[in-house]
């Protein structure tokens, strides 16, 4: 396969590929960017290769690597049809400096190949300040549009900087403030160009609007009640994730994820623990790997129980029922991680090499009884609403999203199973022992909002048996891996060896390094694939580090989804694509 | 002399009413939270049921905020419109064998005239606030009320044929006191439609388009604040009230029960006024919300022929019998 797709680029553009990589299993390409976008519509389009799903694009600051030119854009595929993935790398020449500022490295767009790419190579503008020409709206996303600089640049100063963030009466971008509706414009000024404020009425849905989940902001333009255009503005909560992470040991990121998506730490400390454990290539005990399986899944059945409640309260109104009979059920699987680490929503429970602590006695009984419980209670969730002729007439035919859309659009999880494409790296890559376990990949066809609520609902049935499965299967073991350079040696160890005091100690203070190399991990999070990039210069701190967060990428499909709709489809869609502005705006 | 009487009775049915609305919402949170496997209101007294009176004394100390392009005067003036108009559609009401204010022959009209009137409220409050949200939810109140006005009496007419008359005590007196002569079995339909497009007009859920607050925040009253805020809340709640009177005068035999209750005649009317209140309740707790076209879809298409159907079949069977 390897040598399949170098040869085929190698062919159609000779002298296009400048380096080859493989390490850990994963294929890096470098591609010359003058070929960049001839490529890329070659790996998309060719039979043989077809990359149809583009995962996550990211730039790279090399300024402290012995890498020449400084920037280079990362681009993750993966094809599919041949379930492969690959990595590109397109290093952009640094430009010549002219005298009074330098302009930014410049990169041809490929959003044309792959819509997603629109956000992720806003992003990589955004912050690491690279210019992607023929983008079509290369606007700022996560910072605001007055900010000096680019953040996840090396050179960018760590605190200590003005925070631009003003609130001045005399600004232009304020003197909307105050004006009446009728007569002056009340949106802001950075709206997208097509959007028509004369015409038609502009209304800003967000960031403090109840169906929105957060601080979300959708400058809608609307037709009377029809939608004519959505423009989705992110970043009000974003907090620099990857800086930080940039600047921390591998291991103290864990806590970090939690605060990713909210309502599934489980799951991001293991997609990110599992992305630490393939840099560094560490043995997994089985009794670990059970225990992540099983905590994994019930996040996924608490974040589905959020998202079911919070979706039909959307839909309904702030007083309907099922959000309080959710809740109560997920309050019940928090109950259980509380049983497990102490917290309930940061749980930080995996470490890399095993899990932070020992797994509680009373775990399994609580697990079984709670999945006793759930089924009954799943049962009356489907009673309520699966023929209820009003939930019918909200979700049928809305929504729309098709296959081939969502798949360019990038969409993952349960939002592209809902259009029809049995994708579930659970299923298609296994990763942490999923492949011991029978479970089904639900998918629905309709490619509608009720299509992706049934798939939803039986995603929580499967990961239910997939949590029996798993109970069943467990047997006590180590915690822990026996690798003494990842994790800590047990407590009275020490005291009886001078080795694993030397360990100890250096894991305290130093942590681990791992070997020089990048990897990129993606898992199936309850929204979509979560994927974590770690770029390793061989000391303890991660020279880069990459979120993908599937809310992210999901959230683009808001303005397909919601065309021509009305203004109450547009709350059904956002509580349909499931975000957590977490993870939006990380 | 008898002005003094009116004035007084007058008083003590708004104050009657008034204590009603404010435990309507207590019973309203009561309910969904025990449907909700929550208690609902327990800090305010035994049970929270002192809970209302604290809400009132806080909604009226409360800054009253005008947004600054608002249309001052009507701004102010919409809350009192709606309240108005609801509490003036009280007078006709017979609560029991001559409990009534105003016993006018054209009971029925007047109460829908009121009810009417009452959405030149929350339309001009939509459109006095100057907000988006406000404006966009006045509009769909207005559509709502054209909409489903028409089914609404087209409903009852079936009723009018059958008691040949428009005063609300006739209208009892002719269904008689036995459980079996109540018009709700000849206007079956008839009290279909009327339901569905009471829960309309009294902007409840599914159809409380209006305040929609996961899509409009909260609709006409967005940019209310304190006292007139409440005024909004008052209003809708008699308004559920009357609405319930007409369904229990007009479909349940008004006062009428089982047996006569000493000392206190109107019991078994608010006994089904408040089966109609629990209906609503319940109604909110489990419904999702229709969306506004399948509102209007459902009004012109399934109520509207519905209620003609109505009046026909009552026609017939008025010719029949005779």
């Amino acid at each position: 396969m390897t040598n399949k797709i170098i040869e085929k680029i190698q062919t159609a553009f000779p002298e296009s590929i400048t380096h080859y990589t493989e390490f850990r299993g994963e294929m890096t390409v470098e591609v010359n960017p003058t070929h960049w976008h001839d490529v890329a519509l070659l790996l998309r389009d060719d039979e043989e290769l077809e990359f149809n799903l583009l995962v996550d694009v990211y730039g790279t600051d090399r300024l402290k690597l012995p890498q020449s030119p400084r920037f280079a854009v990362n681009y993750e595929l993966y094809s599919i049809p041949k379930n492969q993935f690959l990595r590109v790398i397109v290093a952009t020449p640094d430009p010549a400096p002219s005298n009074s500022n330098t302009p930014l490295p410049e990169i041809q767009t490929v959003t044309d190949i792959w819509p997603t790419a629109n956000w992720l190579e806003r992003e990589t503008y955004d912050l690491m300040g690279l210019n992607f020409s023929g983008h079509p709206y290369l606007h700022r996303i996560m910072m605001p549009d007055n900010w000096v600089g680019h953040p996840l640049r090396k050179d960018y100063p760590l605190g200590g900087e003005p925070v631009n963030f003003e609130h001045d009466r005399d600004h232009p971008r304020f003197a909307h403030l105050g004006k009446p509706v009728m007569v002056g414009p009340s949106f802001l000024t950075d709206l997208p160009p097509e959007m028509d404020t004369e015409k038609h009425m502009v209304v800003n849905f967000g960031p403090h609007h109840p169906a929105t989940h957060g601080v979300l902001r959708l400058a809608v333009e609307l037709d009377g009640e029809k939608i004519v255009r959505v423009s989705p503005e992110t970043g009000y909560l974003h907090s620099g994730f990857e800086k930080t992470g940039e600047n921390k040991r591998y291991e103290k990121f864990i806590p970090y994820c939690d605060r990713l998506d909210y309502l599934s730490p489980m799951n991001n400390n293991l997609a990110y623990v599992l992305t630490v454990e393939k840099l560094l290539e560490v043995d997994i005990p089985e009794h670990v790997q059970m225990v992540r399986v099983i905590l994994a899944e019930l996040q996924r059945i608490a974040s589905h129980l959020a998202w079911l409640g919070t979706h039909v309260m959307d839909v309904s109104g702030m007083i309907h029922t099922l959000v309080m009979y959710t809740f109560q059920m997920r309050e019940r699987i928090l109950d259980l991680f509380e049983m497990v680490c102490g917290a309930r929503m940061t749980t930080s429970y995996f470490s890399v090499g095993g899990l932070r602590w020992p797994l509680p006695g009373a775990f399994q009984d609580g697990v079984k009884s709670f999945l006793a419980e759930l089924a009954g209670q799943l049962k009356d969730y489907h009673d309520m609403l699966t023929r209820n002729p009003v939930w019918l007439s909200r979700t049928q035919g809305i929504g729309y999203l098709p296959a081939d859309t969502a798949i360019a659009l990038g969409i993952t999880g349960p939002m592209l199973r809902g259009a029809g494409v049995p994708l579930d790296l659970r299923k298609v890559r296994p990763y942490c022992g999923y492949d011991q376990f029978y479970f089904d990949v639900p998918t629905s066809t309709t490619a509608d909002c009720y299509g992706r609520y049934l798939v939803r609902m039986e995603e929580m049935r499967q990961s239910m048996s997939i949590v029996e499965q798993a109970i069943a299967k467990l047997k006590p073991g180590p915690y822990r891996t026996a690798d003494r350079k990842v994790a800590l040696p047990p407590r009275p160890e020490i005291s009886t060896s001078m080795e694993s005091l030397i360990h100890h100690f250096k894991l305290v203070t130093e942590g681990y390094r791992p070997p020089v190399g990048q990897v990129y991990q993606v898992s199936e999070n309850p929204k979509g694939w979560l994927g974590f990039g770690l770029i390793s210069d061989g000391t303890a701190i991660p020279h880069r580090l990459r979120v993908r967060g599937p809310s992210f990428v999901n959230l683009q499909a808001t303005d397909p989804m919601s065309r021509g709709g009305f203004i109450a489809d547009l709350i059904t869609n956002i509580g349909s694509i499931d975000i957590v502005l977490g993870e939006v705006d990380r | 002399m008898q002005i003094l009487t009116i004035v007084l009775q007058i008083a003590i049915l708004l104050a009657i009413v008034l204590l009603h609305v404010a435990y309507a919402t207590y019973f309203e949170r009561k309910i969904i939270g025990h449907m909700q496997v929550r208690l609902g209101p327990m800090m305010v007294g035994y049970h929270g049921l002192l809970q209302p009176i604290a809400d009132g004394i806080k909604s009226f100390f409360k800054e009253d905020i005008v947004p600054e392009q608002a249309d001052r005067p009507l701004f102010l003036f919409a809350p009192v419109i709606c309240l108005v108009t609801m509490l003036t559609s009280l007078a006709v009401i017979p609560f029991a064998k001559g409990w009534v204010l105003a016993d006018i022959n054209i009971g029925l009209l007047f109460i829908f005239a009121m009810s009417s009137l009452a959405s030149y409220g929350v339309i001009l409050a939509g459109w006095a606030s100057n907000s988006k949200y406000t404006f966009l939810g006045g509009l769909r109140s207005m559509a709502q009320v054209i909409s489903y006005e028409l089914p609404l009496g087209l409903s009852l007419v079936g009723v009018m044929m059958l008691s040949g008359s428009l005063n609300l005590t006739t209208i009892v007196d002719s269904q008689g006191s036995s459980f079996s002569s109540m018009y709700l079995f000849p206007q079956l339909i008839g009290f279909f439609v009327f339901f569905v497009a009471m829960l309309a007009e009294t902007n409840r859920v599914p159809f409380d388009l209006p305040e929609a607050e996961t899509e409009l925040v909260s609709g006409y009253i967005t940019e209310y604040s304190g006292m007139r805020y409440a005024l909004f809340f008052m209003a809708e709640y008699i308004g559920m009230m009357v609405m319930s009177s007409i369904g229990t005068i007009c479909f349940l035999g008004g006062w009428n029960g089982p047996f006569e209750v000493p000392f206190f005649p109107p019991f078994w009317f608010i006994l089904k006024v408040y089966g109609f209140l629990f209906l609503f309740i319940w109604i909110r707790a489990t419904l999702p919300r229709y969306r506004y076209d399948q509102l209007m879809a459902l009004g012109w298409k399934l109520l509207l022929p519905l209620a003609l159907l109505n009046i026909f079949l009552t026609g017939l069977f008025k010719i029949l019998v005779h």
